[in-house]
C-alpha cells in the first residue's frame, strides 16, 4: 500500500466518527491498527447484519487515538455540504435523466433479447393463455349477472386490465410516463458532490472540534481513562475490539482480530482508588477462565496519565 | 476462634487488625487444612491493614502469597498494588475472597499484562 502523508477525514454526524472510504479503512486498520466497526447495511436488506459495508464508526477512542496520532481530521460533515448553485442542479439533474435513460435503454435490449429467444416455443403457451383468459371472462361475467341487483357493488371488478408495457416504444421523451422500473443512485461519498467543500469545516485537532461544537470527547473523568488505557494498550502493540461480549470495555487481541484470538477483555478502573468490589473480580475471572482469557484491569492515573495492569485468573484450587 | 489451634499463629495481627481477622481465620484454615499448603506463615500486611499468608502448594518449593478479603468489602486498584509492594513484588498473589456461609474462592492476580494458560 502506498503510504501516504494525507490526514484520513473521519466525518463527524451527531458527534460520531464515521469513515466512508474503503482505502481510508484500509489504511487505519493495516497502518494504524484501528479496526472500528463496519454499521452499513443496503435500504433494501436493512435487516441483515451478516455483511456490512461503509460507513465504518469508530469508537471515539479510536478517534481520538488517531487525531492525536496527526493521522486523520474531524470534518463536520453536515456544513461540508454547501447550498448547491442553479447550474450545479441543473447538472446534477441533467446526470440524474441521462443515468435512467441508460437504465432504459439497457433494459431495452435486454426484454427484446428475452421475446425475441422465447417466441419460437411460445405460440403454444399464447393460445393456453387466450383460453384461459376467455373462460375468466366467462366465469367474471357470471359472476357479475348473479351479483346484480342489491349486491352490485360488491360484485369483483375483473375488467380492469393492466396497462400494456411496451419497452420497445419508450422514447427519451416519455421518461416519466414510464413504467419501467429503474434505480435512482444516491452516492456513498459526499465528496462526489460539487457542493460538498470540506476544507472549511476541517479540524486537526480535538480542541478545535471541541470549539467548533462537532466533538467533545473525552469530557470526563471516565472518558480520558478509557482514552489513556486505549493508547497504553495500543502502544503495546494489541488491537482493541469493543468488550462487551465478555462483560469489558475492551477485548484485547495480539494482532489483527481477523487473524487471532483476543486473549484479554479489559476493563477500565477511572482512578487508583476507584472502589472494587471482590464481587467483580471473581465475575470478570471466572467469565475469563471458562473462555480461555484473561481479565485485564486497567487502572488509569489521571494525574501521573499512566495505565498500569492487572490480569486476574481463577486459581484453580478453592 | 481463641480456642482453635491455628489461633496461636494468627493472634497478633487478628488482635491488630480485627476488622479482617474473619476471612484471615478462614483462608489460614483453608490454606492450611483444606489445600493442605506447607511452610505456612502469617505475615503482617500493613498497608492493608491485614494480615497475609504465605506458603507453598504440597510438593512444591515455589512461595506464594495469599491475601484474604471478605466479599462484602470494597477495595480497589491501589489497594491491590500495595499487596504487591509489601510482599516485594512477587509476579502473582493469591486474593482469597470469603464469604459469611463460610465458602472461599481464590483468584491469581499478576502484575501485568499476562497472559492466560493455553
Amino acid at each position: 500500500m502506498v503510504a501516504d502523508t494525507r490526514r484520513i477525514p473521519l466525518r463527524v454526524s451527531n458527534k460520531k466518527a464515521y469513515v466512508w472510504d474503503v482505502d481510508d479503512i484500509a489504511v487505519i486498520r493495516s497502518q494504524h491498527g484501528i479496526c472500528g466497526i463496519l454499521t452499513g447495511t443496503l435500504p433494501h436488506l436493512s435487516q441483515q447484519n451478516a455483511f456490512l459495508g461503509i460507513p465504518l464508526v469508530l469508537m471515539p477512542e479510536e478517534a481520538v487515538y488517531l487525531i492525536e496520532n496527526g493521522v486523520a481530521t474531524f470534518v463536520d460533515d453536515t456544513r461540508a455540504h454547501i447550498q448547491p448553485s442553479t447550474s450545479e442542479l441543473k447538472q446534477w439533474n441533467a446526470d440524474q435523466q441521462e443515468n435512467i435513460k441508460q437504465q432504459l435503454a439497457l433494459a431495452e435490449i435486454k426484454t427484446t433479447k428475452d421475446t425475441t429467444s422465447g417466441r419460437a416455443m411460445s405460440e403454444e403457451a399464447i393460445r393456453k393463455r387466450k383460453e384461459r383468459e376467455e373462460k375468466k371472462r366467462e366465469k367474471a361475467a357470471r359472476l357479475a349477472a348473479k351479483a346484480d341487483g342489491p349486491n352490485a357493488l360488491l360484485a369483483p371488478t375483473l375488467e380492469v386490465e393492466a396497462p400494456k408495457v411496451d419497452a420497445a416504444h419508450i422514447s427519451p421523451g416519455r421518461l416519466s410516463s414510464s413504467t419501467v422500473p429503474y434505480t435512482i443512485v444516491i452516492p456513498a461519498l459526499s465528496s462526489t458532490f460539487e457542493w460538498y467543500d470540506p476544507s472549511k469545516y476541517t479540524y486537526t485537532t480535538l480542541g478545535d472540534a471541541k470549539t467548533a461544537g462537532i466533538w467533545d470527547y473525552p469530557a470526563t473523568l471516565a472518558e480520558r481513562a478509557r482514552c489513556g488505557v486505549f493508547r497504553g494498550l495500543k502502544e503495546k502493540g494489541f488491537f482493541m475490539g469493543g468488550g462487551i461480549k465478555f462483560g469489558g470495555e475492551y477485548l484485547v487481541y495480539p494482532g489483527d482480530p481477523l487473524r487471532y484470538h483476543s486473549h484479554f477483555a479489559a476493563s477500565v478502573l477511572e482512578s487508583p482508588i476507584a472502589s472494587l468490589r471482590p464481587m467483580e473480580i471473581v465475575a470478570h475471572g471466572r467469565l475469563g477462565t471458562a473462555t480461555k482469557k484473561a481479565h485485564l484491569l486497567c487502572g488509569w492515573d489521571d494525574e501521573k496519565k499512566e495505565v498500569s495492569y492487572l490480569s486476574i485468573e481463577w486459581a484453580g484450587f478453592g | 476462634m481463641e480456642n482453635h489451634p491455628s489461633y496461636s499463629a494468627l493472634s497478633d495481627v487478628v488482635e491488630k487488625y480485627p476488622r479482617t481477622a474473619g476471612s484471615l481465620f478462614q483462608a489460614y484454615n483453608d490454606i492450611l487444612y483444606a489445600q493442605q499448603w506447607q511452610d505456612v506463615e502469617v505475615l503482617d500486611l500493613e498497608g492493608c491493614e491485614r494480615g497475609a499468608i504465605q506458603g507453598c502448594k504440597k510438593d512444591t518449593e515455589t512461595i506464594l502469597h495469599v491475601v484474604p478479603c471478605s466479599l462484602a468489602e470494597t477495595v480497589s486498584f491501589a489497594w491491590l498494588q500495595t499487596a504487591f509492594t509489601l510482599l516485594s513484588d512477587p509476579p502473582e498473589i493469591y486474593l482469597a475472597i470469603t464469604s459469611e456461609d463460610a465458602s472461599i474462592v481464590y483468584y491469581k492476580i499478576s502484575r501485568g499484562i499476562v497472559k492466560p494458560p493455553v
